[in-house]
């Protein structure tokens, strides 16, 4: 077989090269690894899973009706001591010697674990699903074989150990990373406290995020605020599956309702790619999870917020475009 | 083997009529043929005209294409996997173990209709979660908190309609009028009319996929639509003439970009003359750029391109009615969703 493989090649070639060719012979048969990329349905590829007792086979329908694992569990005559079956995982970390040793973060009985995902967020579907690449459709850059683009000058200047602060060149990967939801509460500087815990409250709703509270660092006496003895503002960060469910009542829920409502200003932004825009107290009233018992919360303390789009796009003008793709507008005059 | 099929190929690479020195590797010959305006420079000048003794390539001729790959993004939410199912109830029972309680003082003033209203609900089904089934997360029996076989909490259709009868009976136990019953909209179904008809021609099918206008020529072929980009026309705006005049104007169009996003190559069996300039073509190429549509539908009764029909069809339906080449070389630029 091996001998008469050349012989094989020579005769299906031969013809080819001796007639007229259209163009040079490539490669016979090219291959891709995207030409072996498998359609991404999970129950497909069962098959490559671990294999597990629980996947194996399929169990009768009275075996299935008859289980009732709190039966069984009672009738059970000895108990295991509870050390045997709860772990519980030290308060202190008394270093790696230690034989009690925490679980990692995502053990359930970790301390520091934090449960979820709970779904999976239609924002975040619609990016992956049509935003992202239409970006990349977009802003694709061709350069023919042969031709190198013009040196530019860079951004910012060169820094040596280049750190991660500094982020230079156009990208086409543009996601948004993080919210920041900041609110400036006026009141708990000039009357009491409980401003902060109905905008604590209200921010916290609306975000499914603990806020974090910040006193001042700086003096501005016309707002009679001390630096380091008022607390005068909270704030949230969201990530991941919080931030797009909050991005998408954000965009399909509230903005939308706000009368008048011009987008955000073209000029916003650090030009770094992060854009802030202000939400006034009765926008932040008309979230659905406020709305539901408006009745609870004074409704001269609930608070205005700040909202800071953090992108991984490098430049303001690549995440308007982001942002403009996934539904928030922008007017005014663009400045990048 | 390896080592016999190569000497062959370079028995035929000789043979073969080529500008290109066979010294240079084969990656780096095709690359060196596809650079048209730089060997046709080469040959312009005499110096280097004169000193190449190889015979002269024969450069292939083809029609070049624009097409227009238009499509209807997902309009609902995918559906979801048995196991992110499982998962993101598991999630939500563990949630209801390790969270702090539920506080209830904040959100039902007491003596009120909706705290009657809540006392009776969470006696019921012991948790303040809706969706996740009667499940007490600080009793003696929190620990049970796996589904058994059959068991549908798990399902988001099911825990949209224990959303939606959680919304109703509060409605009707705290409404002061109890002659009339609230009804609370339920969730438009997923699967549309033109699902169950399998009606290919409705944009309303599929809501979860991204669909694609394929049209069918009056040969039988199912294609795209392109057609051959005419003098002083770019790819962008020959594609967006091509789509109005095979679909019809009644289509508000977003075309994505400048770039093409795919292409495709078809050579003929045996070269044609060609229509314009008596050469002779070998094949065409088409290229294709992305499009989405807005609103509107397709409509061939004035096409100008030959067309008898056209489809909206999701990524895994489009191998039925293309030629497998065709398919090959465009499922690339095709969603996966």
């Amino acid at each position: 077989m091996a001998a008469r493989e050349p012989s094989r090649y020579m005769a299906r070639a031969l013809p080819r090269a001796l007639g007229s060719t259209a163009r040079p012979q490539g490669i016979a048969c090219r291959r891709f690894a995207s030409d072996e990329a498998p359609a991404r349905r999970l129950s497909s590829q069962m098959d490559e899973l671990e294999t597990a007792s629980s996947l194996e086979g399929t169990v009768s329908e009275d075996v299935a009706k008859s289980f009732d694992p709190v039966a069984q569990a009672n009738s059970r005559k000895t108990q295991l001591p509870r050390s045997r079956y709860q772990f519980r995982s030290p308060k202190y970390y008394r270093g790696p010697l230690h034989p009690h040793q925490p679980p990692p973060p995502s053990d359930p009985s970790s301390r520091v674990f934090v449960p979820g995902p709970f779904s999976s967020p239609r924002a975040q579907q619609t990016y992956t699903s049509t935003i992202a690449q239409d970006i990349l459709a977009l802003c694709y850059v061709h350069n023919p074989p042969g031709f190198k683009p013009p040196p530019k000058a860079p951004r910012l200047r060169e820094w040596d150990d280049s750190p991660p602060t500094i982020r230079t060149g156009p990208s086409v990967d543009r996601v948004v990373e993080r919210i920041t939801i900041h609110s400036h509460v006026k009141g708990a500087i000039k009357e009491n406290s409980s401003w902060l815990h109905v905008a604590g409250m209200a921010i916290q709703t609306i975000s499914n995020v603990k806020v974090t509270t910040y006193k001042s660092k700086t003096s501005v006496p016309s707002w009679g605020v001390v630096p380091g003895r008022d607390t005068c503002a909270v704030k949230a960060e969201l990530q991941g599956e919080n931030m797009y469910h909050f991005l998408g009542k954000l965009i399909d829920v509230v903005l939308p309702r706000i009368k008048d409502w011009p987008g955000i200003k073209g000029s916003s932004g650090d030009s770094s790619g992060n854009i802030t825009f202000g939400l006034a107290p009765e926008s932040v009233a008309m979230f659905p999870e406020i709305e539901v018992n408006y009745d609870m919360y004074p409704p001269k303390m609930i608070p205005g917020c700040h909202i800071t789009l953090h992108t991984t796009a490098k430049a303001d003008k690549d995440a308007q475009l982001l942002l403009s793709a996934l539904g928030l507008p922008f007017y005014g005059k663009m400045i990048n | 083997m390896a080592t016999g099929s190569n000497g062959a190929r370079r028995i035929v690479s000789l043979l073969r009529p080529s500008l290109v020195d066979s010294g240079v590797c084969r990656s780096c010959q095709q690359t060196l043929g596809r650079r048209n305006y730089a060997s046709a420079a080469t040959e312009a000048s005499p110096s280097e005209a004169s000193s190449t003794a190889a015979p002269p390539v024969l450069k292939p001729v083809y029609t070049i294409n624009a097409g227009m790959v238009l499509s209807r993004a997902p309009l609902v939410t995918r559906d979801l996997e048995p196991f992110e199912k499982a998962y993101h109830f598991y999630q939500k029972r563990l949630n209801e173990r390790l969270t702090l309680p539920f506080t209830k003082y904040f959100y039902f003033k007491r003596g009120t209709p909706a705290d009657a209203d809540w006392k009776n609900k969470i006696r019921e089904r012991r948790t303040p979660a809706r969706d996740i089934g009667h499940y007490d997360p600080y009793g003696p029996e929190a620990w049970n908190d796996e589904l058994l076989v059959g068991s549908r909490e798990s399902d988001p259709e099911y825990q949209a309609e224990m959303l939606v009868q959680d919304a109703e009976s509060t409605a009707n136990n705290t409404s002061q009028d109890t002659s009339k019953r609230e009804e609370i909209p339920r969730p438009f179904p997923r699967v549309t009319e033109a699902d169950k008809k399998g009606d290919h021609h409705s944009l309303n099918r599929l809501l979860p996929r991204t669909l694609y206008l394929l049209v069918q020529s009056n040969e039988g072929y199912w294609k795209f639509p392109s057609s051959p980009v005419e003098k002083d026309e770019s790819l962008r705006g020959a594609a967006e003439r091509t789509l109005v005049q095979s679909a019809g104007i009644n289509m508000n169009t977003w075309t994505v970009g400048y770039h093409p996003v795919g292409h495709h190559v078809y050579d003929f069996r045996h070269p044609r003359p060609g229509q314009a300039t008596g050469t002779t073509l070998h094949g065409e190429k088409t290229f294709f750029m992305k499009g989405r549509i807005m609103t509107g539908q397709a409509n061939l009764s004035a096409n100008m391109q030959n067309l008898k029909d056209f489809k909206w069809l999701a990524k895994e339906e489009i191998p039925q009615y293309v030629l497998p080449q065709y398919f090959s070389n465009v499922k690339n630029m095709l969603s996966d969703r």
